[in-house]
């Protein structure tokens, strides 16, 4: 569905990451992780076409259109009640006024937030704004979903309840996730493949990891998946060398 | 509960003010205060009661609001159009943001000598003051607001797939709406002053002229009454602005 080669992103003149290379199978959902600084927003970025890449290339099996992007933040339009916000990218889409409205509202209810669609962002809290997001991008019925750790502002219980429903939603529609996090348990518990970045500056591919757990999946469930603990100890393992040897080499 | 804070602080800022004006009544009964400089509340009142009763007081009321108005509006439609072009294209920018620094800088109403030189002693030269006055406060409020639209907002819109005008119609026309209204406040005020002064520097009407006639023949009730009666008008737009910034800013105020 993506695949990345050669990947090179700068901003100025050092690059943030160079020779990056992955594969986003269609309908599997594969996470990045890395140190911060690592780059790995840009990758996201760069797939969606809002940083263009210094070198290599990024092919998408699926029209641009077919890409949904969540953000970390809400970046919801203030100014428009939640239905309107669902219903932006409809209307982006050429869907008429009342249909996209229509549209919207069942999303909404979808994701649980049925009655809450004339509230303005402010007057949502911020798991139902979350919620908002991922209707505003599940709407336009994406293939490939990039998200860039969507739920860290969310606390414990409403990020897991929220990444659940998000996770049935990408299992019944078979659709394609690349994930940005910095959880690495959140990261084994959802993907079928992990790739770990090296730190930044000029950031690359360390190491990639397939997840040996059976779909569907309880991301809570997952965790107590005798693969799980041996391959979240692996991760974390090289997680931890990757950035004490950044700090050694900063050091000198 | 709140509503009931709020009505306690009214009726202590009402009380307060009562008293004030008992004791300035009282001081100048008493001859404390000399009525030549400081007439009594009362006087002013029966000035102010006159300035109406007599019907005298309409003509310059419209040439003041007419004036106020006029630069308001014109000045909110000239700041906006020049606050877009200075943000969308660079070379505008680059001409037009010394002159609206040095504007800004300079205390305007020394323009009105000049306006009135250029444009008589008409309603022109007041309307182009408030204008200059307003204008220059709604440029910087524009060309500020899109430069400081929220980044965030541009690039969730771009990645739906909005390109410049969907962008224009949801971000940043709604952002800089926002930096207009409340923006608004102010320019009232500013409306006033560009009307008032510029009948006080030359003009047959208005309540400027009236200001200059009392101060001419050192008519302090008639000074004072004027005051009260701009900080009234000025005061009950104020009101008006606020009520319309609510209005149009709902998402923020409900």
């Amino acid at each position: 569905m993506l695949s990345v080669s050669g990947l090179t992103l700068a901003y100025g003149a050092e690059p943030v990451l160079e020779g990056v290379d992955l594969a986003v199978p269609a309908a599997r959902i594969v996470s990045l992780i890395g140190p911060s600084g690592s780059g790995k927003t840009s990758i996201l970025r760069a797939v969606t076409g809002l940083h263009r890449p210094a070198a290599g290339r990024i092919s998408l099996a699926i029209p641009p259109a077919e890409v949904g992007f969540l953000f970390q933040d809400d970046a919801l339009l203030p100014w428009r009640t939640a239905r309107q916000n669902v219903a932006l990218g409809l209307r982006i889409r050429g869907v008429a006024k009342a249909e996209a409205l229509a549209e919207a509202a069942l999303w909404l209810s979808r994701l649980g937030l049925a009655g809450l669609d004339e509230r303005f962002p402010r007057e949502l809290s911020g798991g139902q704004r979350k919620r908002v997001s991922i209707a505003q991008v599940l709407a336009l019925k994406p293939r490939l979903l990039l998200m860039d750790e969507p739920f860290a502002s969310l606390d414990a219980i409403v990020r897991a309840r929220i990444t659940q429903d998000l996770l049935d939603w990408v299992e019944k529609e078979h659709l394609t996730v690349l994930l940005v996090t910095h959880d690495l348990e959140e990261a084994l518990s959802i993907s079928d493949h992990v790739y770990l970045l090296s730190g930044g500056p000029r950031a690359r591919i360390r190491e990639s990891y397939p997840v040996p757990i059976p779909r569907p999946r309880d991301v809570v469930a997952a965790r107590t998946h005798p693969a799980f603990a041996p391959l979240l100890g692996r991760v974390w393992r090289d997680l931890s060398a990757e950035v004490s040897l950044r700090r050694l080499e900063a050091a000198e | 509960m709140t509503l009931l804070r709020l009505d306690r602080r009214w009726l202590r800022r009402s009380v307060a003010l009562v008293i004030a004006i008992g004791v300035w009544e009282g001081l100048s009964r008493a001859g404390v205060l000399d009525p030549f400089y400081m007439p009594p509340p009362s006087d002013v009142a029966r000035v102010f009661v006159s300035l109406f009763a007599e019907g005298a007081i309409w003509r310059h009321l419209e040439a003041t609001f007419a004036a106020a108005l006029a630069g308001l509006l014109l000045g909110l439609v000239a700041g906006v159009i020049l606050g877009f072009a200075a943000a969308l294209l660079p070379v505008v920018a680059e001409l037009l943001e010394p002159v609206m620094m040095l504007l800004n800088a300079v205390p305007r109403v020394i323009l009105a000598p000049l306006f009135v030189i250029w444009l008589g002693i008409d309603l022109g030269s007041k309307v182009a003051l408030a204008l200059v006055l307003v204008a220059v406060l709604f440029f910087f409020a524009v060309y500020g607001g899109i430069r400081e639209v929220d980044q965030r907002l541009v690039e969730r819109v771009r990645t739906l797939g909005g390109g410049r005008w969907v962008l224009l119609r949801e971000v940043y026309v709604p952002s800089v709406t926002a930096w207009v209204m409340g923006s608004l406040k102010v320019a009232v005020g500013f409306a006033f002053t560009g009307a008032v002064v510029g009948e006080f520097v030359a003009s047959t009407r208005g309540l400027g002229y009236l200001l200059q006639f009392a101060q001419s023949t050192y008519n302090a009730a008639l000074t004072l009454a004027l005051i009260l009666l701009v900080m009234g008008f000025v005061l009950a737009l104020f009101s008006l602005s606020e009520r319309l910034e609510r209005r149009l800013l709902r998402w923020r105020y409900r």
